[in-house]
């Protein structure tokens, strides 16, 4: 099986993930719940990986680094902290359902959505510029799309919140790992990211950068200042009731070490270089519509792609039962297909990692040629 | 032995604390507060040994990691508060 769908999960981690997690399983309890050793060891492990990832991402201090079980947990919590009912809210044309349905969910928010061109970064920053005028309650954007890797103007979005004084919630699902992420010079309120992407941690991890203090979506026991019957004022632990997926924590640390080890700038080089061979490989083929950016900037390691006359999800099947794992349909983004005009259509999407080969893509392009000369 | 317990908001901000004292080369240890100095409930706190004190608060100062409380301890079950 050759595995194309890094963007929903990385499949291929670095060793030291797996066996990471499986020592935690055998030897680490919880963290902040108890004196003994299993606890310490637990308690050591979690704030490793609190340091490595404020490494990673420039945040001042590791006590801003939170844990959740995946980006959507963040992103509940950001919105939920600064939207209320009656905000008014600006989004891309190209968020998830993560951000869609809590807005959604959530009544009498007026959502307005910047619409812009796929792969147009001007043009999305001018949809922003247009939207932030009247100085919304809050603005929520993905950095890349998960849909067709499209990479938003987060810099200039966020320097544009920032001259305008709006709180900025950044969904960095697809680009924490996989681009350059600087929480300190974005200035975020909040910046909210899955474990088990590009971080190459297990399923169940995720992180949310705070840059302001935020509302709990759980309370629970903390280890902390257990007489007090209000969440703890402090992070993490306002935002950390119960017990933490230390497992998941224990992986998720040697993946961000194996981050800042290999660099996250090689990483994009990689993962851009292996897309745009396929892009091209691919627009090369009769009947297939292709969705590369001309701008090599402006897209991730994510490719979406739509056959004539042959449905997305049958399309993904066949190339499933020829080896390759690539998600079809609407990727939970249906926004993301409006604005692209493939909401009838979905498309097909292939996604890479850093441990995908020259090789692999070869294979995959030659796979297409079969099926796109009717073999 | 006469020690100190520096006590802590939070686990982390426990384990900041000690991490910043041990990189200026003081010997600190973190362990769960004595239920009788941990004010809210449970905490954490940071041990460092009777003669690191001094060099001690001065690190923390400079990292702008300002102590909650700072109890001095013989480790017979007493515990009287430093003032700061």
């Amino acid at each position: 099986m050759i595995y194309l769908d890094s963007a929903a999960t990385t499949l291929q981690k670095p060793s030291a993930v797996a066996l990471a997690s499986a020592r935690a399983i055998r030897q680490l309890a919880s963290p902040g719940r108890g004196g003994h050793r299993p606890a310490m060891a637990a308690s050591e492990t979690a704030f490793a990986c609190r340091e490595e990832a404020a490494r990673l991402f420039h945040v001042p201090s590791p006590e801003q680094v939170v844990f959740t079980f995946n980006a959507t947990h963040g992103l509940n919590i950001a919105i939920k902290t600064l939207v209320r009912p009656g905000s008014r809210v600006v989004i891309s044309g190209y968020e998830h359902n993560a951000v869609t349905r809590p807005l959604h969910a959530m009544e009498g928010v007026e959502v307005r959505v910047a619409v812009s061109p796929l792969f147009d970064q001007r043009a999305a920053l001018e949809a922003f510029r247009r939207e932030l005028a009247d100085r919304p309650d809050a603005v929520i954007c993905t950095h890349v799309s998960n849909v067709f890797g499209f990479v938003l103007p987060i810099e200039n979005i966020a320097a544009l919140c920032r001259e305008r004084g709006v709180p900025l919630i950044v969904d960095a699902s697809q680009s924490a790992g996989c681009l350059p992420l600087d929480f300190q010079t974005l200035g975020a309120d909040f910046i909210a990211m899955p474990g088990h992407k590009g971080l190459y941690g297990p399923q169940g991890t995720g992180l949310l950068l705070c840059g302001r203090e935020p509302a709990p979506l759980l309370e629970g026991g903390t280890g902390s200042e257990s007489l007090n019957q209000d969440m703890p004022a402090f992070l993490p632990d306002r935002l950390e009731a119960g017990t933490h997926n230390i497992a998941g924590i224990a992986g998720l640390l040697e993946g961000l070490r194996y981050l800042n080890r290999r660099g996250v700038d090689g990483i994009a080089a990689h993962e851009r270089r292996l897309i745009r061979q396929m892009g091209v490989g691919l627009s090369a083929l009769p009947g297939l519509r292709v969705f590369l950016s001309r701008e090599e900037s402006a897209q991730t390691g994510v490719l979406s792609f739509v056959m004539e006359n042959k449905d997305c999800e049958v399309l993904g099947e066949t190339l499933g039962d020829r080896g390759f794992a690539l998600r079809a349909g609407l990727h939970c983004a249906p926004l993301a297909h409006k604005t692209a005009g493939t909401l009838d259509t979905g498309t097909v999407r292939a996604s890479v990692s850093c441990f995908n080969t020259d090789q692999e893509i070869f294979q995959f392009l030659r796979a297409m040629r079969g099926l796109a000369s009717g073999q | 032995m006469l020690y100190y317990l520096i006590i802590c908001r939070s686990l982390t901000y426990a384990q900041r604390t000690a991490a910043a004292l041990e990189r200026a080369g003081i010997t600190a240890r973190i362990l769960r507060s004595p239920k009788s100095i941990a004010g809210e409930g449970c905490s954490h706190s940071v041990k460092i040994s009777q003669r690191s004190l001094p060099d001690a608060l001065l690190v923390l100062q400079r990292a702008e990691l300002s102590p909650k409380r700072i109890f001095i301890t013989a480790g017979d079950g007493s515990y009287q508060e430093v003032e700061l």
